[in-house]
């Protein structure tokens, strides 16, 4: 399945889109779809720190607009927003 | 009474009036602007411009949760709130963020713009990337989101 993962605040920084787009073979929970984020950036951000810094305090978003939880599982193609640390106002 | 709205700069500005028209449409006799704009200092370095961006859907959704907030827990429930946040590139001194509140007495009115500022610092997704005079900028750091 296609996971796009939406990008905001800090997180544009991983890539020149507004988005990156992950194709993972089963369903998967959040827990572990940050790792398979962070191991992206490992690759292709050579372990930059910081980026998995953002990623490891970052709070994750459904397609239908509610905060979601490391326990909750993605099982189809759908969008997926990050949120790192807020700060607005 | 609510109005929340994200503001594209590319497309609009924040425009002091017309939270003032809304808040006299109200009937409550006491009212407060409060705006927030790009200041030119922060941790010793001279800013010239701050980039919002803000996931406009759970922002709007925060707003109107925040506001029902304010009858539930502050028990203001006679009130008119206006709310705008910016979004895009802003200059040294422009408004970023404005809230209007109304209600029948003055303490109310305080309490409720204070509560509103300080809930959208805690929880709505909006993020701040500083721009610099030496050309360099930076996003800064903020506050994971709760998501229990």
């Amino acid at each position: 399945m296609k996971i796009k993962l939406e990008l905001y605040g800090a997180s544009r920084d991983f890539s020149n889109k507004d988005y990156l787009e992950f194709y993972i073979k089963e369903k998967i929970e959040i827990k572990d779809f940050r790792k398979k984020i962070i191991d992206y950036l490992k690759i292709n951000f050579k372990g930059n720190n910081n980026f998995r810094k953002i990623v490891e305090a970052s709070a994750f978003c459904s397609e239908d607009n509610n905060i979601v939880n490391n326990n909750y599982k993605i099982s189809k193609d759908q969008k997926i927003g990050i949120i790192p640390p807020i700060g607005g106002g | 009474m609510l109005h929340a709205k994200i503001i594209d700069i590319k497309k609009d500005k924040i425009i002091t009036s017309k939270a003032e028209e809304f808040i006299k449409s109200s009937t409550y006799g006491a009212s407060i602007i409060f705006t927030g704009t790009v200041r030119n200092l922060n941790d010793g370095k001279e800013v010239t411009g701050m980039t919002y961006d803000s996931h406009d859907e759970l922002v709007l959704k925060s707003f109107e949760e925040i506001y029902k907030e304010a009858g539930d827990k502050l028990k203001i429930i006679d009130k008119a709130v206006f709310i705008e946040h910016i979004k895009g590139y802003v200059e040294l001194g422009e408004t970023s963020i404005i809230i209007a509140t109304a209600c029948k007495h003055r303490d109310l009115a305080y309490v409720l713009s204070r509560y509103i500022i300080e809930e959208i610092k805690k929880r709505s997704p909006i993020w701040k990337k500083e721009h610099y005079k030496n050309e360099e900028s930076e996003w800064l750091k903020g506050i994971p989101i709760n998501t229990n």
